[in-house]
């Protein structure tokens, strides 16, 4: 029972995502536009376990979603001959994902987490771009051909079904990994793998001195994060797009929008993420279909404001104003 | 039993109240639209756009409106940025579809786009129109309600085949030499399969990476397998360096057709007579000779405005410097389609428009328009561009052709000494 408290700050959060399912779910129309929301939320939940707890900035984030969208496409494709498997191809497809996610971030980890500030995110820069390279110029998966699988899909699983897994069950599958995620941030933040990170946030070789290991830690969290970004790509982008296409998995406009997101609602924050998440899908749809075309012109200024005038965060900037108040244990 | 016929009465009038609420005609048709106003897509998004409000215009004040029931209904149009990317696709299609009722949906451009989108209006049995999609695999998926109006890429060189089958006879070897990309991969995909048909010989085919700085290995390469005619490229970048390098190595082929590059006016600019004679096939360009004589000709129905009242609308509703390009041709050529297909159906159902546009027929300013039972356009041609004289001349198909075709092309020797490609 005392361990209870401890999970206080999960509540804002998941009463968030509870929030926009029912709202889904019970208002005409607003599907798409929620699963559009949980998604931004998602890709900044995974993104802060990393960035959000060591500081550092990974610009080739991307690369993790591209490989999982890969993981989760081959496992369609290659697999849709073996008709016995069923909807196991699915179930595989995730653990690819997250196998070739995990393995991209080990190699990348080995290399990138061994510099600091501005030189990892230099050496990151290149990672999707390299990838997707890879991929084309090797010719490996169809190469820069890509994979189109929607009849594979209809083929397994039949019409309706696959239908219902590209509309509303990849959907649902998207807020499972957002929630999985503020669930596994909690408890890192709650466990001596947070309090490592936090300490070489902070000031890393004063970390190193006190005897954090640190590589260990940020390579936990680095592959932590990597994992959720590949579960990602395997939900959001194979099997709610039955396609993929090199260029458009490994662009790294999603690796920005993921920094943004996390800046906004407050780097290393539990519901920084939920916040930021919210606050850039909700401006930039209304600004979309208020003012098409024009809504970058007004969004890029009110983003650059809020960063100046809030730089912890709107989350960042809540707690520090509910300090020592009983909202302090539901604001993280 | 005197409570039983009020009974039967109510019954009956409700049955009434539902078949004339059924039959009756719609006060407005509304066509939802994703368009990629800003990001990548934003250039072929702002055609689009400016090419359907085009369309949308004339069907409203010169055509009437659409003739549904027996009587004329104005189109609307909704449109919201979607910046090019697909979580913004498929979060404004629920709006378009929920919130403003629309009664058919306009694909965003890309097939990638296209794709994202397709599921959300199959699952809600909503017709999805692609003006910007060329993949022919979009329409090996199984979907019901796609139907595509821009020509599929695999026919994007079939009618420079088409013509050096009728022109030249005897030149048999054809080289293929293009970039390492989905879209142009298909491409030749389908030139492969047409020359074959038409008794071509393919001497080489080869690609090579994006990005590519030199091209000279692969060229010489070329060179020795003594092509009479080349069909290449992929964008406008490694289009110009492959005229360009073809120029230094000297190789002479009767024709050259670089997809993507040769129709800009900026290939030209950059090469000036090193692109005399060069080709590149387009889905529609301003000049087309395509008009209700030529339908008429062709046995097809005409509809739509002539080319220079779409350009003057086309200018009305974008800005008086912008010239419409094929991104707003196609686009204006589905509003012309779907109004064809609700007419024909009588009805602006989903399914029966669907139904009605597969055994749809005609011609417009955008040329020929004929889908198949998986949706894919086969009724268009793309129009073959050749530079003469420093001028875009449309040498084919004949319907569309503003001049004859230069061929075989001045050699790159002659290029130099100022020889201009002239028909002869």
């Amino acid at each position: 029972m005392k361990q209870i408290p401890k999970y206080f700050p999960l509540i804002p959060v998941f009463a968030a995502y509870a929030i926009m399912f029912l709202v889904a779910e019970n208002m005409e129309g607003m599907w798409q536009l929620m699963s559009m929301l949980l998604f931004y939320c998602a890709l900044g939940q995974a993104f802060n376990v990393f960035m959000g707890m060591t500081g550092y900035v990974d610009f080739g984030y991307v690369a993790f979603l591209g490989v999982g969208t890969y993981g989760m496409a081959l496992s369609i494709t290659r697999l849709v001959q073996y008709e016995f498997l069923g909807a196991w191809i699915i179930v595989i497809g995730f653990g690819l994902a997250m196998v070739m996610s995990t393995l991209l971030s080990m190699a990348v980890g080995a290399v990138a987490l061994r510099l600091r500030g501005a030189y990892f995110a230099i050496a990151t820069i290149g990672v999707n771009e390299g990838f997707r390279f890879l991929i084309e110029g090797a010719r490996i998966w169809n190469g820069s051909e890509g994979m189109i699988f929607t009849a594979d899909l209809n083929k397994v699983l039949g019409r309706d079904t696959a239908a219902a897994l590209c509309t509303y069950w990849a959907d649902i599958m998207v807020l499972v990994i957002a929630a999985l995620a503020a669930f596994v941030t909690l408890v890192y933040m709650r466990s001596k793998i947070g309090y490592a990170l936090t300490a070489l946030r902070e000031d890393e070789d004063a970390a190193k001195v006190m005897g954090i290991n640190v590589t260990k830690y940020k390579i936990i969290a680095f592959i932590t994060s990597a994992c959720f970004a590949g579960l990602l790509g395997a939900t959001a982008w194979a099997l709610k797009t039955p396609y993929v296409f090199p260029p458009e998995v490994f662009e790294i406009h999603y690796t920005i929008e993921a920094i943004i997101i996390v800046m906004l609602g407050g780097a290393g924050t539990l519901l920084g993420p939920v916040v930021g998440g919210l606050v850039y899908g909700i401006s930039k749809y209304y600004l979309s279909i208020f003012l098409p075309g024009f809504q970058l012109l007004i969004f890029a200024p009110v983003i650059l404001v809020i960063i100046v005038l809030f730089p912890e965060g709107i989350v960042g900037m809540m707690k520090a104003k509910t300090k020592g108040t009983g909202m302090a244990r539901f604001i993280v | 039993m005197k409570r039983s016929l009020v009974g039967g009465f109510i019954v009956f009038m409700f049955l009434l109240a539902g078949i004339s609420f059924a039959g009756a005609a719609p006060d407005k048709i509304v066509i939802g639209h994703p368009a990629c106003l800003s990001g990548k897509f934003a250039k072929a998004g702002e055609q689009a756009v400016g090419g359907i409000k085009a369309c949308v215009e004339w069907v409203n004040t010169t055509y009437g409106g659409v003739e549904i029931g027996g009587k004329k209904v104005p189109l609307d149009y909704k449109y919201y940025d979607c910046e090019s990317k697909k979580e913004a696709v498929t979060s404004l299609i629920g709006r378009l579809v929920s919130v403003d009722k629309v009664n058919v949906v306009f694909a965003p451009y890309s097939s990638g786009l296209t794709l994202r989108g397709a599921p959300v209006t199959e699952s809600r049995q909503m017709l999805y129109m692609d003006h910007g999609g060329a993949s022919n695999e979009i329409f090996q998926q199984g979907f019901r309600y796609v139907v595509q109006t821009i020509g599929p890429a695999t026919s994007y060189h079939e009618g420079t085949l088409d013509m050096i089958h009728k022109i030249a006879p005897d030149d048999k070897k054809v080289a293929l030499a293009y970039e390492d990309s989905e879209f142009a991969k298909m491409v030749m995909l389908g030139a492969k399969e047409h020359a074959k048909k038409l008794g071509f010989e393919v001497v080489f085919e080869r690609t090579y990476p994006k990005g590519v700085t030199d091209l000279t290995p692969l060229l010489s390469a070329l060179k020795a397998s003594k092509p009479d005619f080349v069909l290449g490229g992929g964008h406008f970048e490694d289009g110009q360096l492959f005229n360009r390098q073809m120029a230094d190595l000297d190789i002479n082929t009767n024709g050259l057709s670089l997809i993507a590059a040769a129709t800009l006016p900026a290939f030209y600019k950059a090469l000036t007579t090193m692109a005399e004679g060069v080709m590149g096939p387009s889905h529609w360009e301003y000049g087309v000779k395509y008009s209700a004589e030529e339908a008429k000709a062709a046995g097809l129905p005409w509809i739509g405005p002539s080319q220079e009242e779409f350009m003057a609308l086309f200018k009305k509703h974008t800005s008086e410097d912008m010239l419409p390009d094929y991104h707003a041709a196609e686009a204006g050529a589905q509003v012309l389609a779907y109004v064809l297909g609700v007419q024909k159906a009588n009805a602006i159902d989903s399914t029966k428009v669907r139904d009605a546009l597969g055994s749809l027929k005609f011609m417009s300013f955008y040329g020929g328009w004929d889908v198949d039972d998986s949706g894919l356009q086969v009724g268009h041609t793309m129009v073959d561009v050749q530079w003469q004289d420093g001028k875009r001349v449309i040498v084919w198909p004949k319907a569309a052709q503003t001049g004859k075709v230069c061929y075989p092309m001045p050699t790159f020797q002659e290029k130099a000494k100022g020889v201009k490609a002239v028909p002869k």
